[in-house]
């Protein structure tokens, strides 16, 4: 499950992990994901930070207390300067600058996996 | 008493003659019944202080001795005297036979016979001169040094009304108070700014202002505390909400008044208020911030799409295609470079910049950074010289940074020399590392500000992409890893960037 406000990204993000042969579901709006989540029950979310409405680390809150899916791993994008603190502070299972590579991101997403 | 008897009587006193003759002041003796009342008698006395032998003075009224010197007052208040037939003591100027001026003091006193009538006038002259002159010069240094007191009051008046316009004039506030605090004055920049009058101001003390709104605790430390063992004290900061006017930032200069005399102890204060400055700085460093956040958003989008691309080159696509595509990728790269930086200065002017500290050997640091750059650029030639076996605690990506940012630079402005030069040495308890290039240079007035953020020189500004924030984070590394930077440049010989770090002993 991929989350973030930014169509482009979404899209690019979806391509590179289906090329990798991943099912991915994609949301645009953040006040879906907790119910795209509980409706398609992902292995992995990869989630932006900042976001109209509820913001990535809110929503990163909200799974960590929720008891069937705290464990869901999740990694957190970002372009912002403290990003990797919030998603630490947050409970993120990893955290990867914008822009990526494509390469750090599949081996992030298959090492989390793992993990 | 006839005249004949009254001069027969004197001198058929022979002991008066002497005695008249004895005397060193002038004496003479005129008969007043005679016309023009002459002069009948002069002691020997009279003689020297008039230049004139007794023979040319018999006979002449006295005003022989005045020559040409006819309009003096006194004149009139002796004539007077004469006819009214009583005593005066007159200061006039005569002059002696040889012409030269002496000042007379002339005492005249009328005798007076049994009948009442007066027959004569005793004179008795002293010859002033020396006093006069000594009482004139007195008089003239007295007038010259009243004179200079009006001049230097003028003066001091003047310089007064100068100061205070200036004081008035200036852009920042400025207090005077006394060894107790009390405000002696505030010119009107502080009236206006604190938005107080001068009645509430002036005579109180500072801390009172206003029902205590100046009651504030980090002034009553600078005033109480640090500024009698330091003065003057610069640039003290100090941040207070003012129940009228708001949160307020100021910057203070203190300065206690240390030269005897009746302003010591008396404390300068001029307060800068650099709220809005600080607010502009913020604003600046939130715009950086977002503006370089909400760049790198397509930017990820299209460096994401190259990748994927790449990936998807066919098997038989021609070398021009995946060349092409090559210099898309490093165009991206090069974008988010620069979007980086832009984010790294605005990071570094909130504080927020994180520097992870590890110990790391410096020699192999700089190899793997000229490395990078060489695979990077083959084409230049970049001597390099680490073996100074030292390890430094610090941000090894940052510092990585600064050389690479040094070595790109000097890549840069060398248009028509391919060689660089990478030193590192051990200067005491330092490494210092070096980049040499032969380049342009840079000229001696823009050496000293290549180091502030966003300065780029008049005339590479056009020839030269770039944003003038590379030398400013290379500064703030090297100072947050307690190094210097620095840099010799001559124009047209070349540049050389130095940097130091501080060595962690094994």
């Amino acid at each position: 499950m991929i989350c973030d406000d930014d169509l482009g990204i979404l899209e690019v993000l979806e391509m590179m992990l289906e090329l990798e042969g991943f099912q991915v579901y994609t949301e645009s709006n953040s006040t879906n994901l907790m119910q795209q989540i509980r409706q398609n029950t992902p292995d992995l979310l990869l989630m932006d930070l900042w976001m109209p409405v509820l913001s990535g680390d809110q929503l990163l809150k909200t799974i960590r207390t929720s008891p069937e899916l705290t464990s869901l791993p999740v990694i957190i994008l970002s372009a912002s300067v403290d990003g990797n603190q919030i998603a630490q502070n947050a409970g993120a299972n990893a955290f990867v600058p914008k822009p990526f590579n494509m390469d750090d991101i599949i081996s992030v997403v298959k090492s989390t996996l793992q993990n | 008493m006839t005249n004949e008897n009254l001069i027969g009587s004197i001198v058929n006193h022979d002991i008066y003659l002497k005695a008249l003759n004895s005397a060193t002041s002038g004496i003479i003796i005129t008969d007043n019944k005679l016309p023009d009342n002459p002069i009948i008698y002069c002691n020997k006395a009279f003689e020297k202080i008039s230049g004139y032998t007794y023979n040319e003075i018999i006979g002449h009224n006295c005003r022989f001795l005045q020559a040409q010197d006819r309009s003096q007052e006194e004149r009139r208040i002796l004539r007077e005297a004469v006819k009214e037939n009583r005593e005066c003591i007159i200061e006039i100027r005569n002059y002696k036979k040889n012409g030269s001026l002496f000042w007379n003091e002339l005492i005249i006193s009328p005798v007076t016979n049994d009948a009442g009538e007066t027959t004569h006038f005793i004179g008795v002259q002293n010859d002033i001169t020396y006093r006069k002159k000594v009482e004139l010069e007195i008089r003239e240094q007295k007038e010259n040094i009243e004179r200079k007191i009006v001049e230097r009051t003028k003066e001091l008046e003047d310089s007064q009304a100068f100061l205070a316009s200036i004081i008035q004039t200036v852009r920042e506030s400025l207090l005077v108070l006394d060894s107790n605090y009390q405000v002696l004055s505030a010119n009107s920049h502080f009236l206006n700014s604190f938005k107080v009058s001068e009645q509430d101001t002036v005579g109180k003390i500072l801390f009172e202002l206003g029902n205590h709104q100046w009651d504030i605790e980090a002034l009553k430390m600078l005033l109480t505390k640090i500024l009698p063992t330091n003065n003057p004290v610069i640039d003290f900061e100090v941040e207070h909400d003012f129940p009228h006017i708001g949160k307020k930032i100021m910057l203070l200069n203190a300065h206690r008044i240390e030269f005897e005399g009746q302003y010591k102890d008396r404390i300068l204060i001029a307060i800068e208020d650099i709220t809005d400055k600080k607010e502009i700085d913020r604003r600046k460093d939130d715009f950086l911030s977002i503006a370089s956040h909400e760049l790198k958003t397509p930017l990820t989008t299209i460096k994401g799409f190259v990748q994927l691309l790449e990936k998807m080159v066919p098997d038989d696509s021609s070398e021009k295609f995946r060349l092409t595509l090559a210099k898309v990728s490093q165009n991206v790269d090069r974008l988010n470079n620069l979007i980086s930086e832009l984010l790294d200065t605005s990071k570094i002017q909130s504080g927020n910049i994180e520097i992870h500290k590890e110990l790391f050997e410096i020699d192999k640091l700089i190899h793997d950074t000229v490395e990078n750059l060489t695979i990077a650029t083959p084409e230049n030639q970049i001597a390099l010289k680490a073996d100074t076996d030292a390890l430094v605690l610090g941000d090894e990506l940052q510092i990585s940074q600064v050389v690479s940012n040094l070595i790109s630079n000097a890549i840069k402005y060398s248009p028509d020399s391919k060689k660089v030069e990478v030193h590192c040495n051990r200067v005491g308890n330092f490494v210092k590392i070096s980049v040499r290039d032969y380049g342009m240079g840079i000229n001696q007035q823009d050496q000293s500000k290549i180091f502030e953020r966003f300065f780029r020189a008049r005339h590479i500004q056009k020839k030269f992409p770039g944003m003038g924030i590379g030398l400013y984070i290379c500064q703030e590394i090297v100072a947050s890893h307690q190094g210097t930077i620095w840099v010799e440049s001559e124009v047209g010989a070349g540049s050389t960037f130095s940097f130091t770090l501080p060595i962690v002993e094994k």
